[in-house]
């Protein structure tokens, strides 16, 4: 029955909860279980745990990932300095972010005297919150999303927006002089760099017409000509690069990591933390690095699309899901491995620098390029 | 759905409050940013989903962050 309907291309699933539903149909347990539940009357119950075990399964997702990147950054350190890296801790030293881990939540608790006990506490919390947040609205593959908002792209910049108040938290509260410079120097730069990323993403918009991220990766399946696919960096390089730019600036990764460049302000704003709460910093930065990763390849290099999947034999269409989570992953850890090569390779910027090729040069080319897509829009060239 | 305006209206109503009662500047805008917050769950409840993210975008994320911002640039004496 399912490879039957999957064969016809009849399913086509709005989330993972209607997914997992069929599944559980499929296997022909579903009934029996809501049974259950309606006879004492509380089928919400059973939403409310399926939609439990979708937000389990992403969060165990995200902290998988969150160790093989720290791994791999290792690695591609170790790759570009010619040396081995982390290889004792199992194979390959692909263990090593399990001990990394023990020896984080063995560390002693440190809050400084003076600090605000409060705001110090909550901070690491906060910050990890719009981390996880952002991963709602993103499509992993084919009917793989936990919920398809219709203002989705919108949903994901206001909620990057609130990470700068949580940074400034945990750089005040430490009452320290190096955490507070940190802060605002990594507040100065969120700002600065939403504008041109929230303007180009803007352009992509205009050309999809919906904010829907599930529209957008719709949008670009498909190939001209036959050859090249209809990926939106091929119709906005310009907002491609700038896209790109400030996504790496909000990261706060190395050419821009201002907030905590090592040879000025110790560790910027998270100087004062330790243990499980600086474990909390380190996680949210990770899954920041991944999400913006996934959000690039969503907006401009196709999301899961895969361009020439239409010629794929319909007996293997079973197998679409699979390969649309394959070609997503794939295309996110080309990103995260583009960033990690940068940060090996660029010297850090001065901060003068940084503000002003944000401000005189991004914002103006993001402009420019919102221009210049809505005039060729109304001209009907694409 | 009754219960969850309720209750996100007290906590929104609470962090007015608060607010205005802190002592420290810093404080009294992080309540601010919880009212805010509040107030796009309000709006959610509305099914205005737009509006509610948009209120999130502008006033928590630049007009909260603006306010944090110029108080820790200006001097310390000023701040208690």
């Amino acid at each position: 029955m399912l490879f039957l309907a999957m064969w016809t291309g009849d399913i086509m699933f709005e989330n993972t909860y209607e997914l997992i539903v069929f599944i559980l149909n499929f296997i022909g347990i579903y009934d029996p279980i809501y049974n259950v539940f309606e006879m004492f009357g509380l089928e919400y119950l059973l939403r409310i745990i399926i939609v439990l075990a979708e937000i389990a399964a992403l969060f165990v997702f995200i902290l998988l990932t969150v160790m093989f990147l720290t791994w791999m950054e290792r690695k591609v350190v170790a790759m570009v300095q010619a040396r081995y890296g982390p290889m004792v801790t199992g194979p390959r030293g692909l263990l090593q972010p399990v001990m990394d881990g023990v020896k984080l939540i063995g560390k002693e608790d440190i809050i400084p005297a003076k600090a605000d006990r409060w705001v110090f506490t909550l901070a690491p919390f906060l910050i990890f919150i719009p981390a996880l947040l952002v991963f709602i609205p993103l499509p992993f593959g084919e009917s793989l999303i936990i919920s398809d908002l219709n203002v989705g792209l919108l949903y994901i910049i206001a909620i990057s927006a609130i990470s700068p108040i949580a940074i400034l938290m945990a750089g005040w509260a430490s009452n320290n002089k190096y955490s507070l410079m940190g802060a605002i120097r990594a507040v100065a730069q969120d700002i600065s760099y939403t504008i041109p990323l929230a303007l180009a993403a803007i352009s992509v918009v205009l050309l999809t017409g919906s904010l829907s991220t599930v529209d957008i990766v719709t949008a670009q399946s498909g190939t001209w000509f036959g050859f090249i696919p209809k990926w939106f960096i091929f119709l906005q390089p310009l907002g491609f690069i700038l896209f790109l730019i400030a996504s790496i600036a909000e990261m706060g990764r190395i050419p821009f990591d201002f907030q905590e460049s090592e040879s000025e302000l110790v560790a910027g704003f998270f100087t004062e933390y330790s243990g499980m709460k600086f474990a909390m910093f380190f996680l949210a930065e990770y899954a920041h690095l991944f999400s913006v990763s996934a959000i690039v390849v969503t907006l401009f290099l196709g999301g899961w699309s895969v361009p020439f999947l239409s010629s794929i034999p319909a007996t293997f269409a079973v197998l679409i899901p699979i390969i649309s989570l394959a070609a997503f992953v794939i295309k996110t850890y080309v990103i995260i491995f583009f960033a990690m090569w940068l940060r090996d390779t660029v010297p850090r910027m001065r901060i003068d620098q940084l503000l002003n090729i944000g401000w005189k040069i991004m914002i103006p080319l993001a402009l420019l390029n919102l221009l210049a897509t809505a005039i060729l829009l109304t001209a009907g060239v694409f | 759905m009754e219960i969850v305006f309720i209750v996100i209206s007290i906590l929104t109503v609470l962090s007015s409050i608060m607010m205005i009662r802190s002592k420290k500047l810093v404080h009294s805008a992080l309540y601010l940013a919880g009212a805010f917050i509040g107030t796009a769950g309000l709006f959610m409840l509305l099914e205005a989903e737009f509006l509610a993210w948009v209120q999130i975008l502008v006033y928590v994320g630049a007009v909260v962050t603006l306010i944090l911002f110029t108080i820790m640039l200006t001097r310390k004496g000023e701040e208690e």
